[in-house]
C-alpha cells in the first residue's frame, strides 16, 4: 500500500508530456489539505492523465468563489473541489447548538444550507468547470446523546436535513455535483479517519492516511470528464460466473444459486445484470465447448444471465487476445472501453500484456469477494444518464441482430433497405442538449472536427441566432439507437460553416450522413445561402473518415497541416438513399 | 536509530547520511511546518508510539527527535 509520503516522492519526479490528456483541477478547502494535490497528481498520471493542480490557500475557500478576479478563476480550472468540514460550516453552533432555541434551530439549517448552495452558484457563473462539493460528516456524538433524535431538530438531524437539502437544491444541476462525504466517512469508520493530534497542532480534518482513498473517490469525476470511463464488460465464464469448470463438473455439479458455494456466483450475476439495465455493455470470452457453455444459460434454473443480455459471445478454444480483439471489432467499440473480468491469473496476465488498453480487474482468489471487486470499481461512472446510455446494453444486443442480417444479405444496398431505416432530425431543445453534449464529448471516429463542447455550451450554441445546432434518432426494424448524430453550423450572411459533424459509431456506414448533409443543404438554400464551408481536422481516430466531404461533392479550397477546408455549392443537386425514412421535427422545446 | 533517520530523511528529501544531530527546521528548508507533522504521524506508525501533543512542539532538531522516541 502507497503511503501519502511515498505519493509525495513520487509527486516531485512528474514530467510533463505534451502528448498526454490535461486537466486543470482546483481543490479548495476548509481545512488542511495540504498534500492531497500531490497524491491526486500521482493518481491522474496512473490513469494516463496529467493533472494541474490548484490548492487555494487555507481556508481561503469563500474567498477565492465570491472575489471575480480570484487565483481560482484565473487558474480556468475543468474540475473544482470544494472540501468543508461540518465543524467550519457550524461554527460556535457545533459546540453550543442546543442552547439556540428549537424554533432558531430550525432557521440555521435553511441558513447553513442556504450559504452552500450560494457559495457554490456564485462559483457557477465565473466557470465553465464541473463542480464537486462535498456533503456535511453527520457527527457521530452528541451532548444529548442517545436522546438526540428526540430533540426537534437534533444535531444529527440537523445535519442530515442540510445535506438532504444539497441533493435536493442541485439534483437537476448538471453542473454541480454533491460528493457523499458522510458516506465516505463512514466506509473507513468516522472514529479512524480523524487524527485528533493532527487535527489539534495542524487543523488537518482528514487523517493524511486517507488521502489515497479520497482521491481514488476523486478519480470518479476525473474519469468520465476525460472520456476514460468504462462501456463494457467482457466476462470468463468457469469460476466467474459460477464456481467449476461445465466441462468437467457438468450442469448439476457447477457451483450457482442459493447455497453458500453459489451464491458468491449468483450475487455477482445479479449485479452484472443491474449493470447491464444501467446501460453497461456485457460480452463473453471463455475457453469452452460452446454447447456446454450455452446448456448452462439455457437451462440453469439459477442463471441470471441469458444470452439476449450479451452483445458479444466468444466461446470457443482460441486463445483470450484474438477473441477480445474480435469482441471489440463486433460491437465496434474500442478496447480502451473494456474491462476484462476472469479468475484466472495467467489469462489476465497475456491480456495486460498484449492489450494494455484493456483494463483488467484484479479479481481476487475467493470468489466471496468478487462482488465487492466489482462494486468498488469506478470505471463505469457518468456525470450524466442519458435515456441512451440506460438502453445502451439492449442497443448493442440489436447491433448483433444487424450483424446477423448482414452477414445473411450479399449487397449492402439490400441490407440497408432491409433495416427499414427512420432518422428523425430534432432541432437542440433542453431534452436533447445533454446528450448532443455527449456526443461531442465521446465521439471520435466519424467526428469531422473533434470539437468537445459542454451542455452549457450547446445551450448558449441553441439560443443564438449565429448557430443551427441539430441531431438525429435513428430507429429501424431492430430497434430504436436513440440520439446518435448532431451537427453545428456556424451561418454567416454569405455562407454556413459546419463548425461539428458526428455521427456515433453505432450507425457509421448506413449513409445516414448524407441525410444530414442533404438537410443542411436543403435548409441552407430556403435561406438563400450558396456556400457551404466545412472542415476536417485530422486525430489519430477519424483518419478513416478523411475522404468524407470529397465523396460528397465538396471541392477541396485549402489544406495545410492541421486542416483541409472544402467548399460545397448548394445550387448543385444533391441525392440521398431512398432507403431512409425522414422526419424532421421543427423546434418544439425551449432552448 | 536507522529507522528514524530512514524516515526522516525520506521525508525531508534529503539522504540518510545527512541527517544528524543538528538536523533542524532551521537549518533544512524542506523541514516545514507540514513535514514537521508528517515526520511525528509517520514516527507513530512506524514505531508503533505515542507523542503526546504537548512534545511535538519541543522538538527543535533531530537528537531531540531521538530522545522522544528512546523514551528519555
Amino acid at each position: 500500500m502507497k503511503k501519502l509520503i511515498d505519493y509525495l516522492k513520487e509527486y516531485k519526479k512528474l514530467k510533463s508530456n505534451k502528448d498526454t490528456v490535461k486537466i486543470r483541477v482546483a481543490i479548495l478547502s476548509s481545512f488542511t489539505t495540504k498534500g492531497l494535490k500531490e497524491v491526486l497528481a500521482v493518481k491522474c498520471k496512473d490513469i494516463g492523465v496529467q493533472a494541474e493542480i490548484y490548492l487555494s490557500d487555507y481556508n481561503q475557500y469563500a474567498q477565492e468563489i465570491l472575489d471575480n478576479n480570484s487565483g481560482l478563476y484565473e487558474f480556468n480550472p475543468d474540475l473544482v473541489f470544494l472540501l468543508i468540514d461540518t465543524q467550519t460550516v457550524l461554527g460556535d453552533a457545533y459546540f453550543n447548538f442546543f442552547e439556540k432555541k428549537e424554533v432558531h434551530r430550525k432557521d440555521l439549517i435553511m441558513e447553513k444550507l442556504d450559504s452552500i448552495l450560494s457559495l457554490v452558484k456564485a462559483m457557477k457563473k465565473n466557470t465553465d468547470a464541473k463542480i464537486v462539493v462535498h456533503n456535511l460528516m453527520v457527527p457521530v456524538y452528541s451532548p444529548y446523546g442517545i436522546i438526540d433524535n428526540k430533540q426537534d431538530p437534533g444535531l444529527k438531524e440537523f445535519v442530515q436535513k442540510v445535506n438532504l437539502g444539497l441533493n435536493n437544491s442541485l439534483q437537476a444541476d448538471e453542473q454541480i455535483f454533491v460528493y457523499d462525504y458522510d458516506a465516505f466517512c463512514s466506509r473507513y469508520g468516522k472514529d479512524k479517519i480523524v487524527d485528533y493530534k493532527l487535527y489539534f497542532l495542524g487543523d488537518i480534518k482528514l487523517s493524511l492516511d486517507y488521502f489515497p482513498e479520497l482521491c481514488d473517490e476523486y478519480l470518479s469525476y476525473v474519469k468520465p470528464i476525460m472520456a476514460l470511463s468504462k462501456k463494457c464488460i467482457v466476462l470468463d465464464l468457469d469460476n466467474t460466473l459460477w464456481g467449476g469448470i461445465i466441462g468437467e463438473d457438468g450442469m448439476d455439479n457447477i457451483k450457482l444459486g442459493p447455497t453458500p458455494e453459489g451464491r458468491p456466483f449468483w450475487e455477482f450475476q445479479k449485479y452484472l445484470l443491474a449493470l447491464f439495465n444501467r446501460g453497461i455493455i456485457l460480452a463473453v470470452n471463455s475457453k469452452n465447448n460452446l454447447d456446454d457453455a450455452l446448456e448452462v444459460f439455457r437451462n440453469h434454473p439459477y442463471m441470471v444471465l441469458k444470452e439476449h443480455h450479451f452483445a458479444s459471445m466468444r466461446i470457443n478454444w482460441n486463445d483470450k487476445i484474438s477473441n477480445m480483439k474480435e469482441i471489440s471489432k463486433e460491437i465496434n467499440i474500442g478496447l480502451d472501453s473494456m474491462v476484462f473480468v476472469d479468475d484466472d491469473n495467467f489469462n489476465r496476465e497475456i491480456v495486460k500484456d498484449a492489450l494494455p488498453d484493456v483494463k483488467v480487474l484484479e479479481m481476487p482468489t475467493d470468489p466471496s469477494l468478487y462482488l465487492r471487486t466489482l462494486v468498488q470499481s469506478n470505471d463505469f461512472d457518468l456525470l450524466q444518464l442519458t435515456y441512451e446510455d440506460r438502453k445502451k446494453g439492449k442497443m448493442y444486443i440489436d447491433q448483433r441482430k444487424r450483424q446477423q442480417l448482414k452477414s445473411d444479405t450479399t449487397d449492402l444496398t439490400e441490407y440497408l433497405r432491409g433495416l427499414e431505416m427512420t432518422v428523425t432530425i430534432e432541432q437542440a431543445n433542453n431534452h436533447n442538449i445533454p446528450r448532443i453534449s455527449q456526443l461531442t464529448i465521446k465521439t471520435n471516429q466519424f467526428n469531422m472536427t473533434t470539437r468537445r463542447y459542454s451542455a452549457e455550451k450547446i445551450k448558449e450554441f441553441a439560443a443564438s441566432k449565429e448557430f443551427l445546432v441539430f441531431c438525429i434518432k435513428v430507429e429501424d426494424k431492430f430497434g430504436d439507437n436513440g440520439i446518435t448524430g448532431a451537427v453545428i453550423i456556424k451561418k454567416s450572411s454569405d455562407s454556413w460553416k459546419i463548425d461539428s459533424f458526428l455521427l456515433s459509431c453505432r450507425i457509421i456506414g448506413r449513409k445516414i450522413e448524407q441525410v444530414l448533409l442533404n438537410y443542411i443543404f436543403k435548409k441552407a438554400k430556403q435561406k438563400g445561402i450558396k456556400n457551404i464551408i466545412a472542415e476536417y481536422i485530422p486525430t489519430k481516430k477519424n483518419v478513416a473518415n478523411n475522404g468524407f466531404y470529397k465523396d460528397n461533392g465538396f471541392v477541396l479550397l485549402s489544406n495545410d497541416n492541421e486542416y483541409d477546408f472544402f467548399g460545397f455549392d448548394t445550387s448543385k443537386k444533391y441525392s440521398f438513399p431512398d432507403f431512409i425514412k425522414v422526419l424532421e421535427v421543427d423546434n418544439n422545446g425551449e432552448a | 536509530m536507522g529507522k528514524l533517520k530512514q524516515i526522516v530523511a525520506k521525508i525531508l528529501n534529503i539522504r540518510e547520511d545527512d541527517v544528524n544531530a543538528d538536523l533542524s527546521p532551521d537549518n533544512t528548508e524542506s523541514w516545514d511546518s507540514f513535514n514537521h507533522l508528517l515526520i511525528i504521524s509517520e514516527i507513530e506508525k512506524d514505531m508503533g508510539i505515542q507523542i503526546p501533543i504537548d512534545k511535538v512542539s519541543e522538538i527543535r532538531n533531530f537528537a531531540d527527535l531521538c530522545k522522544l522516541v528512546k523514551g528519555d
